[in-house]
């Protein structure tokens, strides 16, 4: 996901030690920490679970390649999912787990698509289970910010 | 050089040097200060004293990178458009599109004092005020959405679809911008295209002005009921008058309550006071396409807003803020709605 958390922290210090003009040096500048502070918080998050969600992610659209797989397609396609099911994430890095996840949802863009322009209750079936697989994946990427009353 | 000897003036200078001249009598400018919000321009408030006369001012200046990229054009006469109808806006006084002394394009307009917007994530910001800020705030959306687009300034720029093709223009609009941006995939979003494309919505019952970013935390209001004024119309444009509604009523907004729309009104209550005040109608169906192409378009503002962030090289926190927040807050409205309607099918 972009920005990464290395990003997102490096940006902070970047606006920190780049002293405002005297117009922006106020509201504004306050404004700028107290949104510095939040990414601060969705960071912590991030760096808690980010590595696990991905790995949890790119676990899944596997099991879900696996599935896939067994679903009649064409030949050159079941091969294709077969290869991206038997993946493995040996580097736990957030760069190359990101690399990973990239190729896996491309690919996961190009399966739904296929499963929405075929007709029956079987499209409908996998159309729920992918939905639910991206549903469960957004709601673990889910960051959170405290209650902030009102000023 | 010329240039560069601008480039040394503090803004506070140039902003009085061009008043000068446009007043063609002495101005000076004070208590020049950047104001925080407003991701698309930046937005500085200063007073604008010649002789005993002072007058607040409001100065919007492209920026270098932008949250979104928008015509400041149109964003001005969309303030001409409505100030004169009773809308509460700034006035709008002045647009230079050469940018001249200030560098980049800016407009002026008037400053309204007393006012405030509320942060879209706190909690409960209009209390104890939320039922009459929302028939307020409701009530000037169909006002607006009631309105003859042909009949105003901002038809001297806005593109004009006809009602026919006020989605798949707006559609095809955020899914270029989505092309351009994606720097990671997005299956979510794909599959909202998707989905829209397969059920469009019939045409717009009318044309009208959109505002484009009608919602919480766009408007000021005085803390004791009353909205003072609208903000923020850079993504104005001529289309369909429910996109408004749909983007008001995106879960994003709603200050992480459940059973009102925007933090203010019941969402039955909220479509109610529209329709009686642009004499339109929401259609339910039509208002939920309305409703999950905002979504959509929600995620890719947040898309284009990472890439700035690193394109600029993070120094701007809103951008790397709602890259990093607002994304994944509208991956999972959009995902449990898709997962809703796959359901129900």
């Amino acid at each position: 996901m972009i920005p990464t958390t290395a990003e997102a922290l490096i940006g902070n210090f970047m606006t920190l030690i780049e002293p405002p003009p005297p117009e922006a040096a106020g509201d504004f500048t306050a404004g700028k920490i107290g949104v510095i502070g939040m990414i601060s918080l969705l960071a912590a998050q991030e760096m808690e679970k980010g590595a696990a969600v991905r790995v949890t992610e790119n676990r899944a659209m596997r099991t879900l390649f696996a599935e896939a797989a067994e679903g009649g397609w064409a030949q050159a396609q079941t091969e294709r999912l077969k290869a991206l099911a038997r993946g493995e994430d040996d580097d736990l890095t957030i760069t190359a787990l990101d690399r990973g996840n990239a190729e896996l949802r491309t690919a996961l863009i190009a399966l739904q698509s296929a499963v929405e322009d075929a007709a029956g209750a079987a499209s409908l079936a996998r159309q729920k289970r992918i939905a639910r697989l991206l549903r469960e994946a957004a709601q673990a990427r889910r960051l959170d910010l405290p209650p902030m009353p009102a000023s | 050089m010329t240039i560069a000897v601008e480039s040394e003036m503090a803004l506070e200078q140039r902003i009085a040097a061009y008043l000068t001249k446009l007043w063609n009598k002495p101005v000076t400018v004070e208590g020049l200060a950047r104001i925080p919000g407003g991701a698309s321009r930046q937005t500085y408030g200063f007073d604008a004293v010649t002789g005993a006369e002072r007058r607040g001012l409001i100065l919007r200046r492209d920026p270098v990178d932008s949250l979104i990229d928008t015509d400041r054009r149109i964003e001005y006469l969309a303030y001409q458009s409505f100030h004169p109808l009773g809308v509460p806006t700034p006035e709008p006084l002045v647009l230079d599109e050469e940018g001249g002394v200030l560098e980049r394009p800016f407009f002026l307009m008037s400053r309204i004092d007393g006012g405030k917007a509320a942060s879209p994530f706190s909690i409960q910001p209009y209390a104890p005020h939320q039922k009459t800020i929302g028939e307020q705030f409701f009530s000037i959306l169909g006002k607006i959405a009631a309105a003859d687009p042909a009949s105003l300034p901002i038809s001297q720029a806005a593109r004009i679809p006809t009602p026919e093709t006020c989605w798949s223009t707006e559609l095809d609009h955020w899914e270029r911008e989505l092309d351009k941006d994606e720097l990671h995939p997005h299956p979510i979003g794909r599959a909202a295209i998707r989905r829209l494309r397969r059920r469009p919505p019939p045409p717009a019952q009318k044309l009208s002005v959109v505002h484009g970013d009608y919602r919480s935390g766009n408007f000021l209001h005085d803390g004791e009921g009353r909205v003072l004024a609208i903000l923020d119309w850079e993504m104005a444009h001529v289309g369909d008058p429910l996109e408004d509604l749909g983007w008001a009523i995106d879960p994003l907004w709603s200050h992480f309550e459940t059973g009102t729309v925007s933090g203010l009104l019941p969402r039955a209550e909220t479509i109610a006071i529209w329709e009686k005040a642009s004499g339109l109608k929401a259609d339910p169906e039509t208002l939920a396409w309305w409703e999950l192409f905002n979504s959509f378009k929600g995620l890719v503002i947040w898309i284009s807003a990472a890439k700035s962030f690193r394109d600029g090289g993070g120094v701007d926190p809103v951008l790397g803020f709602t890259g990093l927040y607002c994304t994944r807050r509208h991956d999972l409205i959009l995902a449990e709605k898709l997962e809703a309607l796959l359901e129900a099918a």
